[in-house]
């Protein structure tokens, strides 16, 4: 039984430290062939480039000056990126309560039995895979052109990804309180709410701003295929030719995002998360 | 023979349990980790207004016992009766309010450490709680509030209540936690090491308070400890564990600390069976 005796031998020689282990040649000749083949297929060519540099000069020469006049661009532009804000805003908001109906059922710490905890990661999985940009063209078709089908497409792909990263968050926890509880009687809604959801609030608020600073982003490029705000904006002024519009229009979604960001990264400082 | 009379009382019991009556009951308990035998028939039983100590080296089982008695764990044999109910081997196969009779307190305290201490106390009452006054600490009846803030008083904490648990001193927490075991009304309490991470003077406090608990209240309270000169100071009866078996059990008054060494004894400690 006992062998855990201290005896006066030659310790065994630590293992030797080889330069590459056959593993890590592998995988790096697999990494550079992986990107000779990304280079063939996405026909990458700096020669395209440097030929294409009139394009570029027209280009710029149309954009700039940017057209600032208030009434025709300026005024349109501030009031349509009030609207990408707002789609950020309610596409946030709107999925925190399926996101953490849905994070619940799927942390490991908190979902009632196996099949439920597959069932709600299945579906998380999907929200995420499929791109907000796709759940806006479906629901352009839907309830038509404009700000509400950007809502819904939000609402959609965000509790896909804010539902997984705040499943990860709860599963992550110290399960002490969660037992704690368990030993008094507690039940897995009550384990929920007292054990598992204040310890995991920083990082939710934490999240929820950041996403808050995703979607707004977002939301300008769902504007592109039809679902409102400034985004729709800069698509007509590309499909008119009218360049020095869609400068203006980028300065202004530029300051929005800037100020956006600014703002969540301020919060989440303040609260620590 | 009921163990807890031989020894000193500070104070009469109060009339909230009677004394002497077999609180728990331990029978032939066994657990194995992926085939280690980590319980090897461990009997074990504790009286209401008890004091038991408990005592062995590291890996001994002592946890794996205390979390198989309260079913975080499933025991792959035996029997745990509280007060003559036999208890299920898997959580929820008897009436819940069997269950709660048993709180356990923990060395790392496991209090929510950003609500407050009254309301981690207040959460020990959760079982007996409907969801629908349970589901924020905003929900709790008044009732309850005092209740825990009684619980508080009895711990000397009732001036902090209102402190997130995560400021409170090591000490603190370990008292504010045998308040939310009070507030569950548990009738047994079981600690696995409450004082291992307290300097000498606050671990002698939180033993005494186990101790006064088990003496003035009647309870049933079982604590793991490292230090045999705690145990010698504070407990009725000692019992000591090796390899997952119950080696020594007598009353605290009858024993030195020469009595302890076969416990802590280097021969005895299980070899190290990690995977390398
Ligand atoms: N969940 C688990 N899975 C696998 N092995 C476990 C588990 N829990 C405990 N063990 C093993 O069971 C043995 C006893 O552990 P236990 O925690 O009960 O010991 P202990 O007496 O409380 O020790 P300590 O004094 O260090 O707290 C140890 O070897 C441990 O590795
Ligand atoms: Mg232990």
């Amino acid at each position: 039984m006992s062998t855990g005796t201290l005896s006066p031998q030659i310790p065994p020689a630590p293992p030797r430290r080889r330069l590459i282990s056959p593993a890590a040649g592998a995988v790096t000749a697999v990494v550079v062939a992986a990107h000779a083949l990304a280079w063939h297929a996405t026909e990458f060519s700096p020669a395209a480039l440097v030929q294409g540099w009139r394009g570029m000069a027209d280009f710029l020469g149309q954009a700039l000056p940017p057209d600032l006049s208030w009434q025709q661009v300026l005024l349109p532009s501030l009031r349509a990126a009030l609207i990408t804000l707002a789609i950020g805003l309610l596409g946030t908001t709107l999925s925190v309560p399926p996101a953490l109906g849905l994070a619940l059922l799927a942390a490991r710490t908190t979902a009632p039995n196996r099949w439920v905890y597959q069932a709600a990661r299945s579906i998380l999985s999907f929200l995420r895979a499929v791109p907000d940009v796709v759940f806006a063209l479906i629901f352009v078709t839907a309830v038509g052109l404009g700000p509400f089908a950007g809502v819904l497409a939000l609402i959609l792909h965000n509790t896909g990804v804010m539902g997984k990263l705040w499943a990860e968050a709860m599963e992550e926890i110290d399960l002490g309180p969660r037992d704690a509880l368990r030993v008094g009687g507690a039940s897995g809604i009550q384990i929920a709410a007292h054990a598992v959801l204040p310890a995991v609030v920083p990082q939710f608020v934490g999240l929820l701003l950041y996403r808050f600073d995703v979607n707004v982003r977002s939301s300008l490029v769902l504007g592109l295929v039809g679902a409102g705000g400034i985004g729709f904006l800069v698509n007509q002024s590309i499909k008119l030719f009218r360049f020095d519009e869609m400068v203006t229009h980028l300065v202004v979604v530029m300051a929005l995002v800037v100020a956006v960001d600014q703002l969540s990264a301020y919060v989440r400082r303040r609260i620590g998360a | 023979m009921t163990p807890a009379d031989t020894t000193r009382r500070s104070s009469p019991p109060a009339a909230v349990v009677e004394a002497g009556d077999p609180a728990l009951v331990v029978r032939g308990l066994r657990k194995s980790f992926s085939g280690r035998t980590v319980l090897d028939h461990l009997d074990l039983h504790l009286a209401s207004g008890e004091f038991l100590a408990l005592l062995g080296a590291n890996g001994c089982g002592k946890s794996t016992a205390l979390r198989c008695i309260v079913g975080l764990e499933t025991p792959d044999a035996g029997t745990v009766t509280v007060h003559g109910h036999r208890l299920g081997a898997a959580r929820g196969t008897e009436p819940a309010h069997l269950r709660r009779q048993t709180a356990m307190v923990f060395q790392q305290v496991h209090l929510v450490r950003r609500r407050s201490a009254l309301d981690n106390v207040c959460a020990g009452a959760l079982g007996r709680l409907p969801l629908r006054r349970s589901l924020a600490p905003i929900l709790f009846p008044r009732a309850l509030r005092q209740e825990a803030m009684a619980c508080l008083e009895r711990v000397g904490m009732a001036d902090r209540a209102a402190e997130p648990a995560g400021r409170l001193s090591g000490g603190q927490q370990q008292r504010v936690a045998i308040a939310r075991a009070l507030c569950q009304r548990a009738k047994i309490i079981l600690a696995d090491e409450p004082v291992s991470a307290l300097d000498p003077a606050a671990a002698e406090q939180v033993i005494g308070l186990l101790a006064g608990l088990a003496h003035e209240r009647g309870l049933a309270v079982a604590a793991v400890l490292h230090q045999p000169q705690l145990a010698l100071r504070h407990a009725d009866r000692v019992v000591g564990l090796l390899h997952g078996r119950a080696v020594l059990d007598a009353a605290a008054a009858t024993l030195t600390a020469t009595d302890f060494e076969a416990l802590y004894a280097p021969d005895h400690r299980p070899a190290e069976q990690e995977p390398r």
